[in-house]
């Protein structure tokens, strides 16, 4: 069981002691007991942080926005910044690293350990008729997840019934890279890695996946939700969008008009096909499996199928996993000879 | 022409074949007047480990029925190691098409030197053969309104 004051106290020192420039971490949010992210750099806030199942988000993504600041104010960080990261936001940290968006003294990780739980997933809480704000806190308790409403209503859940899938299937609930650590790393019995993509091919013959993904990204309207709130979907050009393409003041009209634009922006099936396999392709060996771009999509459209799908055969196929290293070199930049040829004539 | 046989369907394929073998393979099965079927569109690449999942899904997009990428053997890249990469990153793009339920025989993958020039004919001819049985590709091309 984690202290919360623990982590607070040590937010409030490395502040104090002017080691960090900031803490990015969780704190109440205005929709009832939904948690916010927080970016906290007096050392009296550091009172707000808070971590319960509500605090779903990946923070890694606000490295990579302070990294991007700092880049566009031209400035070089002289102290690092703090990070409450939960096992998967630490993978996501570790292949940042691998990737050199940033140094490894540049980042501050306060790992968090999910212990034997995760975080609540707010559709299952919404198909119990359930919503945030009709709650004012969550906490954890043991196995269950506590919703409570004032001293006296309270509502108690076993944990699994209302986390988060990602969470359940979760393999390392644990942050292996840290510079501290609350919590403990413990084993857990949930769910088996990738059960939702194994129940997906079980149900589903060539015909009726197409149906299945036809129905799908026929629903996308192209909001770029998943793409906004992945860390991982870090370029300033993004290839499938052209509005991104950067512009220059010497850049000609006809230079704007002649570039490729590999896929459109324009919500048909065929350009959101592209859009979605695109992502799913850029974050092969590089999706650590967070679920924030399914948890974010207003459509609900099941994006941790097909990134799921590919870290499965980044691990069984190429016996590589995403986020376990930063030594190692990422997926696409490497080989080995014995990689799997066999669709190769 | 007779009505009760219509005339097969003609696929399009485009054809991603690197420069040092596949593009001189397919040269090869030209200058040995070996026959096979004009459907294949090539396009030489300098490599085929340049050859981003972008460039399939595009010609997908733009009406293709098939795709095939074809560079040289494994250990005679010219860039040494391009190949290895190109089997990789096309691994994944492949699994990814069947897995959204597009046939898997719309992509292919091969390894022709440029000795083989008739393996280039091969592999085009089953590849269009494959192909006529699977009719047009309309899961991933564009709908004009």
């Amino acid at each position: 069981m984690i202290k919360l004051q623990d982590i607070k106290n040590r937010a409030r020192e490395l502040l104090a002691n002017g080691e960090v420039r900031a803490v990015i971490g969780y704190r109440n949010g205005s929709r009832g007991m939904a948690a916010e992210p927080a970016v906290i750099a007096d050392p009296n806030d550091a009172a707000n942080i808070v971590w319960n199942p509500s605090c779903v988000h990946n923070l890694a993504l606000y490295l990579v926005d302070d990294r991007k600041r700092l880049t566009r104010k031209q400035e070089t960080p002289t102290k690092p910044i703090a990070i409450m990261a939960k096992g998967c936001d630490a993978r996501a940290i570790v292949v940042l690293l691998q990737e050199n968006y940033f140094k490894r003294e540049d980042v501050y990780i306060l790992g968090v350990s999910c212990e034997t739980t995760g975080m609540l997933d707010e559709h299952k809480l919404e198909q119990l008729k359930i919503r945030p704000d009709q709650f004012t806190a969550v906490e954890f308790d043991g196995d269950d997840f506590v919703l409570i409403k004032d001293a006296e209503t309270q509502q108690r859940f076993p944990a699994r019934e209302i986390m988060a899938d990602r969470c359940l299937e979760c393999r390392n609930p644990f942050p292996k890279l840290n510079n501290a650590v609350f919590g403990e790393e413990k084993a857990r019995n949930l769910a088996a890695p990738f059960s939702a993509l194994m129940q997906f091919e079980q149900n589903a013959t060539q015909n009726t996946r197409w149906d299945f993904w036809q129905h799908q990204f026929e629903r996308c309207i192209r909001c770029s939700a998943c793409r906004s709130v992945c860390p991982m979907c870090y370029c300033e050009e993004c290839i499938v969008d052209s509005i991104t393409y950067s512009v220059m003041p010497d850049t000609t009209a006809e230079e704007k008009a002649n570039r490729i634009r590999w896929i459109e922006r324009s919500a048909t099936r065929a350009n959101n096909i592209g859009y979605h396999l695109t992502r799913a392709l850029h974050l092969a060996g590089r999706c650590i499996d967070c679920g924030e771009c399914e948890r974010v999509c207003p459509v609900r459209i099941p994006l941790r199928l097909l990134n799921t799908k590919l870290e499965r055969d980044a691990r069984e196929r190429f016996g590589y996993e995403p986020g376990a290293s930063v030594e190692v070199a990422s997926f696409v930049s490497s080989f080995r000879d014995n990689d799997p040829g066999n669709f190769i004539r | 022409m007779n009505e009760s046989q219509p005339t097969p369907y003609e696929p399009k394929i485009v054809a991603f074949l690197c420069k040092w073998c596949s593009s001189a393979g397919s040269d090869l099965a030209g200058v040995s007047r070996i026959q096979y079927p004009a459907n294949a569109t090539p396009i030489t690449v300098m490599c085929s480990g340049s050859v981003s999942p972008q460039y399939i899904l595009s010609a997908f997009y733009k009406g293709a029925d098939g795709v095939l990428v074809s560079g040289c053997h494994i250990g005679d890249c010219h860039y040494l190691e391009g190949n290895y990469y190109a089997r990789r990153k096309l691994f994944l793009v492949n699994e990814m098409l069947q897995f959204i339920g597009i046939e898997p025989e719309r992509f292919r993958m091969s390894w022709v030197s440029a000795a083989e020039g008739t393996k280039f004919a091969k592999v085009v001819k089953d590849f269009v053969e494959d192909l006529r049985h699977l009719g047009p590709q309309d899961k991933l091309k564009a709908q004009r309104p």
